[in-house]
């Protein structure tokens, strides 16, 4: 790959050692992947937040990194292990407490915004229309590429922030026109309803990994489309789709001789089948991805003037700071029935030390669940598990 | 032994290798508190820990990158790592703990327990205590048979077995007035026409390195003379040779020329 002499410079330490090692994961995937050169990059989002998932080595990594450098886009940061002010009344430890917190202050100092959400394009970092970025957390990325139509590939959190702080990227992959067009057209007979939309994208997901799809006969908007983003990326590994009819560009997308699948209602029922490991949910946590503004209202005035069973399991609202703060009134309802959680959200959080079943409508949720939390899971949708409460 | 390969992230360090032949995991593969490999990596109990760590590529969670700081943090990293080919989550943990890594390495090369110097600036890697021959295989063939011969118990290796004309290329020859020179030597043929030639193959047998140069001749007569250096010969059918008792690597040498 083709080095500036800036970059060259950056990559003797010229520039510190966070800008040195920075450089040197770029180059080192610029090299994997064959890029010819790095390209500047309008913003950048990070996974890698969690205490849970990062430890002690990754909580020591951006301490150093914090040292000497910081990121020179904008850029934000995806779900913590806890909500950072209520993290007692989710039953997290002290100890872990702690350690998020001093993972949160490394970031600051890499001049990173704090609000953790997985959705940051719904609250100010929503890159243009054919903007390069480099995004990190899968769900996140599939949607800048999909429905904005900018330019990331899938990033991990390290090489995310390392773009962050050099402000670019190598270009290869999803970067270039010919690497973004539909590969396979699904054929969707499915209910206009979000639980749905979730459920075709685990199908699609399970049954393309890591094809471009092209949607025909679905109208999702754009919570329909963030939930079938995430199945797509955690079922497969899916980056890029687009819907006929709503993604930007998809008039002029070439669908001939491409391979053509059907889903149903038929193949949704078995993913859903396939999904529910459990019976009586001990925990309903709504919002994978966090919930927006529009389902924040949805769900408050499904609720509104009705009473909570006592015997009910405790529910959580996953949602970003942000919206909450955008939803004072929709806030008060949810509360009567749970707990409007901010900065986190039942994958990332340590919910195996209190919870043994949860129940979500998120098929990305039902995924991670099992492996990463140790729960049994419920998939169902939002009227029923809110029944579940009444 | 000298293994040019891709440097991923710099440094020079020299240490016993620990090899594994399947795609290895850091999440779920190692214990980061005492640096030895679990049951899925099918090597359990073998520790990484200040060795040197070969394995064909990483999969698995992008977890892994961070398993690796934690190691960094226990001190039970391995001094560095050897890819056939990297991908992004073994790279990213050994970039950010500052750890060597070399990739576009053959690892079919290399065997455990091999004492290696590394050095990850330039992307080589170097084992002492194997030496490199290069050497000419030829095939001859005549009216679509092939020639092959048997080796007598008087040359160095490979002893009995059956092969094609071959030697070692002389400090300043070149492969091909080599492979003219043996031809002429071993079989007392003259003017041998080259068809074609194969890209060097490497394959190494206990502390030796092969570098074979192959290449396929028509010969003009099936009239052979041999030297000592054989003891039989015969012309075969191309597809005869994987049921004969062959020198290693020539059935890679024929498939390459055929």
């Amino acid at each position: 790959m083709f080095l500036t002499k800036e970059e060259e410079q950056m990559l003797a330490g010229e520039r510190g050692l966070g800008h040195q090692r920075a450089m040197e994961l770029l180059a080192a995937l610029g090299k994997i992947y064959d890029a010819d050169r790095l390209i500047p990059i309008t913003s950048a989002h990070l996974s890698g937040v969690s205490y849970k998932t990062i430890g002690d080595g990754g909580s020591d990594f951006l301490m150093e990194m914090a040292r000497d450098s910081k990121v020179c886009v904008p850029t934000t940061l995806n779900p913590a292990g806890m909500d950072l002010q209520r993290w007692r009344d989710m039953g997290v430890s002290s100890s872990f407490a702690e350690k998020q917190k001093a993972i949160i202050d490394s970031y600051g100092k890499l001049g990173v915004e704090t609000n953790c959400t997985c959705t940051p394009y719904f609250t100010g970092n929503a890159p243009k229309q054919g903007d390069a970025v480099a995004w990190a957390e899968s769900s996140a990325l599939s949607y800048v590429n999909s429905v904005l139509n900018a330019r990331t590939n899938r990033e991990g959190g390290p090489g995310a922030l390392a773009a962050a702080i050099i402000g670019k990227t190598p270009r290869y992959g999803l970067h270039l026109d010919e690497n973004r067009a539909p590969t396979v057209i699904i054929e969707a007979a499915v209910e206009d309803e979000i639980t749905a939309y979730s459920l075709l994208g685990h199908a699609v997901g399970l049954k393309v990994g890591a094809a471009i799809p092209y949607f025909k006969n679905i109208r999702p908007d754009c919570n329909g489309l963030k939930t079938m983003a995430a199945a797509m990326a955690a079922a497969g590994s899916v980056a890029k789709f687009h819907v006929e009819g709503v993604t930007p560009g998809w008039q002029s997308q070439e669908l001939k001789g491409l391979e053509k699948i059907s889903i149903g209602s038929k193949e949704l029922a078995a993913a859903k089948d396939a999904l529910t490991s459990g019976r009586e949910p001990d925990l309903i946590a709504l919002g994978c991805p966090h919930l927006s503004q529009m389902e924040m209202k949805m769900l408050a005035s499904m609720l509104d003037g009705k009473q909570r069973n006592r015997d009910a399991p405790e529910v959580w609202f996953c949602t970003s700071r942000v919206v909450k703060t955008w939803c004072p009134k929709e806030t008060a309802v949810l509360e009567r029935f749970g707990k409007v959680v901010c900065d986190t959200c039942m994958i990332v959080a340590p919910i195996e030390a209190n919870h043994k079943c949860t129940a979500t409508n998120s098929a990305k949720a039902c995924t991670y669940l099992p492996g990463l939390c140790s729960q049994k899971v419920v998939c169902d949708s939002y009227p029923v598990l809110l029944e579940m409460i009444l | 032994m000298r293994l040019a390969g891709r440097s991923i992230c710099r440094g020079v360090v020299e240490g016993d290798l620990v090899l594994l032949d399947s795609p290895f995991s850091f999440l779920g593969g190692v214990e980061p508190s005492s640096g030895r490999l679990t049951s899925t990596s099918g090597a359990a109990g073998t520790s990484i820990s200040g060795k040197i760590f070969g394995f064909p590529r990483g999969r698995g969670s992008t977890v892994g990158s961070y398993t690796m700081l934690q190691m960094k943090r226990e001190g039970t990293l391995p001094l560095a790592i050897i890819n056939e080919r990297a991908e992004t989550i073994v790279a990213t943990g050994a970039v950010m703990a500052g750890l060597p890594m070399v990739d576009s390495i053959d690892m079919s090369l290399l065997k455990n327990g091999d004492r290696l110097k590394v050095n990850a600036d330039t992307g080589e890697i170097e084992v002492d205590a194997v030496k490199e021959s290069e050497v000419v295989t030829c095939v001859l063939m005549h009216e679509g048979k092939l020639l092959a011969l048997k080796r007598s118990m008087k040359v160095s290796t490979n002893q009995g077995m059956w092969a094609g004309v071959s030697g070692y290329i002389e400090p300043g020859a070149g492969p091909i007035d080599t492979a003219i020179k043996e031809i002429k030597e071993e079989v007392a043929i003259e003017h041998p026409r080259l068809i074609r030639s194969a890209p060097m193959y490497s394959i190494r047998t206990g502390d030796r390195l092969w570098r074979i140069h192959p290449f396929l001749f028509e010969s003009p007569t099936d009239e052979v003379t041999i030297d000592w250096e054989h003891t039989e010969y015969r012309w075969i059918e191309p597809q005869e040779a994987e049921s004969m008792l062959i020198v290693p690597g020539f059935v890679h040498v024929l498939k390459a020329l055929l």
